[in-house]
């Protein structure tokens, strides 16, 4: 059995990157609080006989959110050998706050003192023997970034292993909570393993619920607790658990006093205050984010993307298309296996790598920001307007996320706290046009709308005049009633961005988009391309007279109160469920046009049969707000952890979509249908 | 008073938080205690930026009026 290390900390402490330098693994690294949600593990690399554990990031043992209950019960139940609590020097008593809890659980206290380089730069000192001395654990000074110390921690902690050497020294509280919790202490110390004992002794007293009902303790013991308790909050006049939230922080000020000496006068500003003075301005704060914002979409989507989206196009079609259709054709392959790999397949995949560059161009640039530290104000300035509609600041972040695919941004909805925000973050994400959904509205808008560069836009203002009405009408039910979890948020410091963490991070988000066309989108588009060739009896036909046509017609009379009820477009309302951006692919086959891109002049032509441009509006309505691809759709149920609410979920899209393309078609008609 | 009435720029000292929640006691592992002194780094729209111990934290502002000075 290999030997458990846990590592512990604040969030944005720096623990996921002394987790990727002692493993070897490559774990993204945030400035933005909350990144590790789930406990990740992985053996000190090149030693099979410790197996480290990195846990969410959290403040304290009391379990305020997911994370520290996820911590807490794995310290408890996990029984880990040591614990490397990882402290942020530049942060040292608010971090020391947690060790001292962490010390009370009886397990062994390893303390890496991290980002002693940027405590070094700003003048400030740590005493580190005296403060060794005080808190009874060794003390390591590391530096994620430049390595520093990271062999000793190893060394040290693989020792203390092997020596299972003994834990800290626990805080003293005043004189009348200490006695309070002697009493405490005899009436349950049989009830649990003794090492454990002044921790959960301190957790009765704060009447921390899940101990209580893990304790079980009998009436009589619970009332003579409950008298305990009474008799010293009456006399301290406060309530137990601020009696020792405001002992614990008083035990270590007495600490830090002695052995940290800070250059800066307290109330003087630091730089980063001084940048949040300008970009957290009540007039400024828009301004600037929107320039922000401006400039990321000019650079991904428009100038440096649209570079990218041609060089593909080229590679697919003329280059490994074409190609392999010779190679296949020279080696005798039959006409329609030739047909299935390059039109089906190749086409397919290719018109979704197409988004690849601008999709990781913009997750680049959100990858800055968050590394930066501007994220997290982002979430603050949203937090103002996203209140009046009922969720919190932290809802925005995924909608941000959103516009480049809505897989990542679902993901990135773990950091809110309240379950009900959150599920209906995840809920309503999907209505930001994800960059999938382009191709399917420039080719409309190519096709009906040639001289109209609002039309595009508009779809990102339905999408948020959507999101913000949903949250407004969901708030009334109530599944979803009670106003928003307050925002409270540590902002962590700014600072120049690390290219490496940046890249791990662009990448982690872009390979569900990638890994999503290699899987799902290759199996749809050999399907589409099967079922439009063949017919029932499995005979090559015409695409009039295939399974897909037969589909399509009987589905189609649904979508005929919307505008578009012919067979063709209500086959690529089906196939949007795999993925929006086959739904350019499934017009370019059913059309028998092959692999064509959104502005090619036949496809524009032949498409725009099927559509009046008030129901072409209609239709990029429903493709924005129906239910999402199947890949978002999976990671809505990975989310929402209920088969119940992902279900709810698809079901109010979908209902979102259908209702809000009848109106458009039905009073477009009525406005200006005689024209038509 | 409650904190909303600190202009930015300025410090005060925490004389109580109010109510009784896990809100309340998560702030108070963030170091909001009775005596800590508390700068108010930004404001916007009544939510807060404040510098506490060596941190900021955000608020917003039905929590920063809960935190009497």
């Amino acid at each position: 059995m290999p030997h458990t290390i846990a590592l512990a900390g604040n969030p944005n402490s720096g623990k996921t990157s002394i987790f990727n330098e002692l493993t070897g693994s490559t774990q993204y690294v945030g400035n933005w609080p909350g990144v590790t949600v789930e406990k990740k593990e992985g053996y000190l690399k090149g030693d099979k006989r410790h197996v480290v554990v990195d846990l969410p990031g959290i403040y304290s043992l009391s379990p305020y959110t997911l994370e520290e209950v996820v911590t807490r019960d794995f310290l408890l139940d996990g029984k880990p050998d040591l614990i490397i609590n990882v402290v942020d020097a530049t942060n040292l008593e608010r971090n020391l706050y947690l060790t001292t809890q962490l010390v009370e659980t009886g397990i062994p206290v390893l303390i890496a003192l991290n980002m002693m380089d940027i405590l070094e730069r700003n003048g400030d000192t740590i005493q580190v023997p005296l403060l060794s001395e005080a808190l009874g654990c060794p003390i390591i000074e590391t530096s994620a970034v430049s390595r520093a110390g990271l062999k000793d921690l190893v060394k040290t902690a693989v020792h203390m292993v092997d020596k299972a050497e003994g834990s800290g020294k626990v805080a003293k509280f005043s004189t009348p909570v200490e006695k309070a919790l002697l009493q405490i202490e005899h009436l349950i110390d049989t009830l649990v393993p003794p090492d454990t004992l002044r921790w959960f002794t301190i957790k009765v007293f704060e009447h921390d619920e899940r101990v209580m009902q893990r304790l079980n303790l009998s009436d009589q013991t619970a009332h003579q607790i409950a008298t305990i308790i009474e008799s010293v909050e009456k006399s301290m006049d406060d309530s137990a658990e601020s009696l020792i939230t405001n002992d614990r922080y008083e035990y270590l000020t007495g600490i830090t006093a002695a052995c940290h000496k800070k250059a800066r006068k307290m109330g003087t500003l630091s730089t980063s205050d001084k940048i949040d003075r300008i970009v957290t301005n009540r007039w400024l704060a828009l301004p600037i984010f929107f320039a922000v914002m401006w400039g990321v979409y000019f650079i991904a989507i428009q100038s440096v993307g649209d570079l990218f989206i041609g060089w593909i196009e080229w590679f697919f079609g003329d280059l490994i298309g074409a190609n392999i259709a010779l190679g296949l054709e020279a080696i005798g392959t039959s006409a329609w296996l030739v047909g299935l790999v390059v039109d089906g397949i190749i086409a397919g995949v290719g018109s979704v790598l197409t988004f690849v560059p601008q999709m990781m161009i913009l997750f680049f640039f959100l990858a800055l920001m968050e590394d930066c530290g501007y994220m997290a104000r982002v979430a603050f300035i949203m937090d103002r307007i996203f209140r009046k509609f009922g969720l919190s600041g932290k809802s925005f972040i995924p909608m941000l996320i959103g516009t480049g695919c809505s897989v990542p941004a679902i993901m990135a909805s773990r950091t809110i706290e309240n379950q009900r925000d959150r599920r209906m973050t995840v809920m309503l994400t999907p209505f930001i046009p994800c960059g999938a959904k382009l191709p399917v509205f420039a080719l409309l808008v190519g096709a009906f709308f040639p001289n109209s560069a609002w039309i595009a836009s508009s779809m990102y203002l339905v999408g948020i005049l959507a999101v913000i009405v949903s949250g407004i009408v969901l708030k009334k039910t109530k599944a979803f009633a009670g106003d928003p979890a307050p925002f409270v948020m540590e902002l962590p410091s700014y600072h120049m961005p690390r290219m490496k963490g940046v890249v791990i991070h662009m990448w982690d988000r872009g390979k569900q988009f990638i890994k999503k066309a290699g899987t799902i989108i290759a199996v749809a588009s050999a399907a589409i391309w099967i079922l439009q060739s063949s017919s029932w009896s499995f005979q090559l036909v015409d695409t009039q007279d295939s399974i897909l046509a037969s589909i399509g017609r009987l589905i189609a009379p649904i979508f005929t109160p919307l505008g578009f009820g012919s067979w063709e477009v209500a086959v690529a309302t089906i196939t949007g469920l795999l993925a929006k951006e086959t739904i350019v692919a499934t017009f370019g086959i059913v059309l028998g046009l092959g692999n064509v891109a959104e502005g090619d002049p036949t496809l524009l032509a032949s498409v725009g049969a099927f559509f009046n441009p008030i129901s072409a509006y209609s239709f990029m309505i429903f493709t924005l707000f129906a239910a999402p691809c199947a890949a978002a759709i999976g990671a809505t149920r990975r989310e929402m952890q209920s088969a119940k609410w992902t279900w709810a979920a698809i079901l109010f899209q979908t209902g979102v979509a259908y209702t809000a393309a009848l109106v458009v078609y039905q009073v477009g008609m009525l406005l200006f249908g005689r024209g038509l | 008073m409650p904190l909303t009435f600190i202009k930015v720029g300025q410090s005060a000292s925490i004389k109580a938080v109010l109510g009784k929640d896990e809100t309340r006691k998560f702030l108070g592992s963030l170091g909001f205690t009775a005596g800590e002194s508390v700068t108010v780094v930004s404001e916007n729209g009544g939510n807060l930026i404040l510098s506490i111990k060596d941190s900021r934290i955000a608020l917003d502002r039905s929590m920063a009026q809960r935190i009497q000075v």
